[in-house]
């Protein structure tokens, strides 16, 4: 069985293959010099990324092999009347056939044809909250995008900063979920606005069952975002980026930062947390990642896992480390390369 | 109708099948930017914002002239002049 694991970073896409996931190979940089975002793959094997520059602007490509790449025909775009600017792909879904893109300026779009070709969801985008949506640190920008497995007309999407949205009629209508998470930005018109969600990861046989990473800590919803609820015991702060779920032993992983203010590792110490009981409790995995003056974060899709048994965990960080544990997160390894800021991190298992 | 040399940064050889330099028949300069994305839908993303106009670090030379320099773009053309294209360094 082997893995093939897609690192987007500032300046390009690598691939790191292994068939023990112990022995790493590496091919890249793939788009040198753009910045690799996201990565997605469709029911066919065919790879989608999102590339951006900030000259040339952002394009989502298409290939087979991860070696031939195509632009696809018309990428998400905004027309010059919507006064929006279209700099990032922020985040691409691929899910039994739908095919879904959020983007900065935040907006989303999904594509009817496997991603040639891309349309504007106005039921978000020109949600009627829309005036007062205000950016987050790393701009304003839909970032995460879940889709009900059972039924694909409910879907959520995550904005940074104005919050989580659910859709429970295939994308026409979206309704604000944020029930019990601290409000950042507070609106004087639309209060249902201004949540700083970070990232997303659901359960795969209970779409209810939503983890949160937010700016303003680790939450957990179980009627599908209508209430949240606050689950840090064990977190050292609550304040991180990527959240990640193994579907098999429903496993999550999070990379705690000590505050916004700050956003770097708690006392120095490079530690992934992971949660075996639905982040009732956290724990953290220490073991060869480095606990003295590490000061790399990671950001929010720069974690991923293989869903093997024992679950592959792929970390890339802020400095360009790439950690991997095959044993479900109780060791790591380092591997041998410093690459550019990793923005992405996608793993995907082969045969 | 002047022949005239195209040349784009290695950047976008992806989006031209890896062609980075080629020639176009055209009589002014906005006839021959219309050939290029014709013929290369897919640059006018990279080239051209939300209106319509060259990205702000996207920068166009007819032969030695930045073309921002020019009033518009019914400029003609002649053969042999060189079309560029690169990104601005405005910063480090």
């Amino acid at each position: 069985m082997s893995v093939t694991v897609i690192v987007g970073t500032a300046k390009g896409g690598f691939v790191l293959r292994s068939d023990d996931r112990r022995s790493w190979q590496i091919e890249g940089p793939f788009f040198k010099g753009w910045k690799v975002t996201t990565v997605a793959r469709a029911d066919d094997g065919t790879f989608l990324i999102g590339a951006a520059s900030d000259v040339y602007g952002a394009a989502i490509h298409k290939s087979k092999d991860l070696s031939d790449w195509r632009q696809v025909a018309q990428g998400p775009a905004y027309s010059e009347d919507e006064k929006r600017q279209l700099t990032q792909i922020w985040k691409l879904v691929v899910q039994d056939g739908a095919y879904y893109a959020g983007v900065a300026e935040a907006g989303l779009f999904r594509s009817e044809d496997r991603g040639e070709t891309w349309q504007p969801m106005p039921g978000l985008n020109d949600h009627r909250s829309r005036s007062a949506w205000m950016p987050g640190a790393g701009g304003l920008c839909a970032h995460s995008i879940l889709i009900d497995p059972a039924n694909p007309k409910r879907l959520w999407c995550g904005i940074s900063a104005v919050g989580v949205f659910r859709s429970d009629d295939g994308g026409d209508t979206w309704h604000p979920k944020n029930n019990g998470v601290p409000v950042i930005l507070e609106d004087k018109e639309f209060s249902e606005i201004g949540f700083c969600v970070h990232a997303l990861a659901q359960d795969p046989d209970n779409a209810d069952l939503i983890y949160r990473q937010d700016h303003r800590g680790m939450f957990r919803t179980k009627d599908g975002g209508d209430h949240w609820e606050r689950i840090e015991n064990g977190l050292p702060s609550g304040f991180g980026f990527p959240l990640v779920l193994d579907r098999e032993t429903r496993a999550l992983y999070a990379a705690p930062l000590e505050s916004d203010e700050f956003r770097l590792p708690c006392d120095g110490k490079f530690q992934i947390f992971r949660s075996r009981n639905g982040g009732d409790a956290w724990e953290p995995l220490t073991n060869g990642l480095p606990q003295e003056h590490a000061y790399a974060g990671v950001l929010r899709g720069a974690m991923d896992a293989d869903h093997l048994a024992p679950c592959g965990v792929y970390v890339g960080t802020t400095s360009g480390d790439v950690f991997v544990s095959s044993d479900g997160g109780d060791r790591w390894n380092a591997l041998p390369y410093r690459l550019p800021r990793v923005h992405c991190v996608a793993a995907y298992v082969e045969g | 109708m002047a022949i005239v040399e195209i040349q784009l940064p290695s950047v976008l050889a992806a989006v031209t099948d890896g062609n980075m330099q080629f020639s176009v028949e055209a009589q002014t300069l906005r006839d021959a930017l219309d050939v290029i994305v014709r013929q290369h839908p897919r640059l006018a993303l990279h080239f051209f914002n939300e209106e319509g106009v060259f990205r702000p670090h996207v920068l166009c030379f007819l032969n030695e002239t930045n073309t921002r320099w020019l009033d518009d773009l019914e400029v003609p053309l002649n053969g042999g002049d060189t079309l560029r294209f690169m990104q601005a360094v405005s910063g480090g």
